[in-house]
């Protein structure tokens, strides 16, 4: 089990006495964290891969340090992650380097956030790639005869989200591994969601692409990491070229480096990728075993008591193995922002409303056009957090509705 | 921590019996939020049903310490065609409960005014009609939602601050 209360003391925010529930959108992040970047600025400000110096030599190091403990989290090696800005450009990174043809087929799903869906109707506008939406249950499940149908000989990639952002579910992402494999397709997986959150192992996943954000697992703002397998970097081309990706440059010739650095244009945003190698390494050290027991006991509570609210409507699975910490509901008529404002009016709690860049998902499935207020935890949320949530929601419910 | 009058009026015994001698749970209330009386004039608490310490009050908010302004005009964050304003009264010279004085308002309409919800214990007004929702808070806090256009929310602001004018403290 989880020290919440010595957790709790590392996040700085927290101390205002607020409750923050709003980890889907954003983490809060610690004091290692926070210290491990302000020591860049401190003590050994360069740039990496171009001095020859100490200073620039220790950044180097920092920043490949970071690469190294951001591959660990999930089992790669560090050779295999590129570091980007965040999981949106990640996946930006992999739908043009694709080389996607007219004709080729794109699977998604009707769960993805915009930047895993928009991306693909993109490539259908310019290219002429097909694109097929797989559309999940009520609840967010989705049914694996229906990528049997939807992934073809055609079909170059399919791109699914490891975690909903909306209803908490977890599409069965192994076995679309499989199938996507079988066919010779290759899968983009949105680990956005996921990574934060459990132990996510790219070799057991089998998964050929895996994009996450900073910022959701307690890193700054500004890095984020893709997975490229390594056989599949000759493959995908970079979405940005320029400084440090190259390895020959003559009046009419350029030759792009091997290894994430072909992919890595400009000068990087070097003290977040620190901080986000700080917060894995943070993580780590907590175990991602514990802080997804940590998520599940509070999933109970949160279903059980959303359930007892008196005109409450919960989306997603009601079943707490079936899902994330992760939480969409209404309240009545209640608008959604309204809801979100009086929960922050009232109890300071902190939670986000409207359709959670997840429009498709809200109108095909849930048909909600004013969307939904999520609630989410994370390792340092409490029970008393939740209860908080729960009596001030019981409270607007019986007093405002 | 001090909690809000609303939260404390939560777990008050609200018989509004009379024998502290005031008129109502809410005045002995109020007059032991501002230091005036001692919870111990209330016969429940005296006979040990309800525990001083799980009561206490913020101190109330000096004047001037708040500004009246508009905090901010934005369009709505999912509809970009309406818009959001926010404004921050000022409570009255010598207020001690902030600006809307929810209870007040609970008792006066009570679910008279169709589409109005006030929440005494929370501390929150909600006026939902077509040409936006507002909201009013407690401290003075009014935020206008999914108006049309910037005349549109003013006039829902001077409507809704006028249908409360009674229960302003
Ligand atoms: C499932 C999912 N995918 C992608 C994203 C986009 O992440 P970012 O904004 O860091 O690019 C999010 C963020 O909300 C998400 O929840
Ligand atoms: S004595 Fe107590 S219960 Fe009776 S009116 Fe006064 S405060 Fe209320």
């Amino acid at each position: 089990m989880l020290d919440t209360e010595s957790i709790r003391k590392d996040f700085p925010f927290l101390r205002q006495g607020c409750i923050y529930l709003d980890s889907t959108a954003t983490s809060l992040t610690p004091e290692p964290v926070l210290n491990k970047m302000l020591e860049y600025y401190r003590e050994y400000r360069a740039n990496i891969e171009r001095g020859i110096y100490k200073a620039a030599q220790i950044a180097t190091d920092a920043f490949e340090g970071a690469r190294a403990e951001i591959a660990r989290l999930i089992n790669a090696k560090p050779e295999e992650i590129i570091l980007v800005r965040n999981t949106s450009e990640g996946i930006n990174l992999v739908a043009s380097g694709q080389g996607l043809k007219k004709g080729d087929r794109v699977v998604t799903t009707i769960l993805e956030h915009h930047s895993n869906f928009i991306v693909w109707l993109r490539a259908r506008k310019r290219v002429g790639a097909e694109v097929k939406v797989v559309m999940s249950d009520g609840e967010g499940f989705l049914d694996l005869s229906d990528f049997e149908r939807a992934i073809n000989g055609r079909t170059r990639l399919v791109a699914v989200t490891h975690t909903s952002n909306v209803l908490g579910v977890r599409p069965p992402v192994k076995e679309i591994v499989k199938m996507a494999h079988d066919k010779g397709a290759l899968v983009l997986v949105d680990g956005a969601q996921s990574v934060p959150h459990t132990k996510v192992d790219v070799k057991a996943l089998g998964c050929d692409f895996l994009a996450f954000s900073g910022h959701k697992m307690c890193g700054p703002t500004g890095a984020g990491a893709l997975y490229i397998r390594e056989d599949l970097q000759e493959k995908i081309e970079p979405l940005c070229i320029g400084g440090g990706t190259i390895e020959d440059v003559g009046i009419d010739h350029y030759r792009l480096r091997q290894g994430p650095s072909r992919y890595e244009a400009g000068t990087p945003a070097i003290a977040e990728v620190i901080g986000m190698g700080a917060a894995a390494s943070y993580l780590m050290e907590i175990g991602m075993p514990n802080i997804a027991a940590h998520d599940a006991s509070l999933t109970k509570k949160v279903l059980e008591g959303l359930q007892e609210v008196p005109s409450l409507t919960l989306y997603g699975p009601k079943d707490p193995r079936k899902r994330a910490g992760i939480f969409s509901f209404n309240l009545g008529r209640f608008h959604p922002h309204d809801l979100a404002v009086a929960l922050d009016a009232a109890a300071g709690v902190m939670v986000r409303s409207g359709h959670h860049c997840a429009l498709p998902l809200h109108k095909h499935i849930l048909k909600l056009d004013s969307g939904t207020v999520r609630a989410s935890v994370y390792l340092y949320n409490t029970e008393q957090d939740v209860e908080v949530l729960l009596s001030a929601l019981s409270e607007i419910s019986k007093t405002m509705l | 921590m001090a909690k809000s009058l609303y939260e404390n009026y939560k777990n008050f015994p609200k018989t509004d019996c009379g024998y502290c001698g005031n008129t109502s749970c809410i005045t002995m209330l109020r007059r032991f939020c501002s230091g005036e009386l001692p919870l111990s004039e209330c016969i429940y608490f005296r006979a040990g049903l309800y525990n001083v310490n799980e009561f206490s009050c913020s101190p109330p908010v000096p004047r001037g310490t708040q500004k009246p302004s508009i905090s901010y005009i934005r369009p709505c964050p999912t509809d970009a065609d309406r818009i959001s304003v926010e404004v921050s009264l000022l409570p009255p010279e010598g207020s001690k409960y902030g600006y809307f004085d929810m209870i007040t308002l609970d008792n006066i309409f009570n679910h008279a005014v169709p589409g109005l919800r006030i929440s005494p214990s929370l501390g929150i007004a909600r006026l939902e009609s077509e040409w936006g929702d507002v909201m009013g808070f407690s401290e003075g806090r009014v935020l206008i939602r999914r108006a049309s256009n910037e005349s549109s929310a003013f006039w829902q602001l001077s409507r809704f601050v006028r249908s409360l004018w009674a229960a302003v403290s």
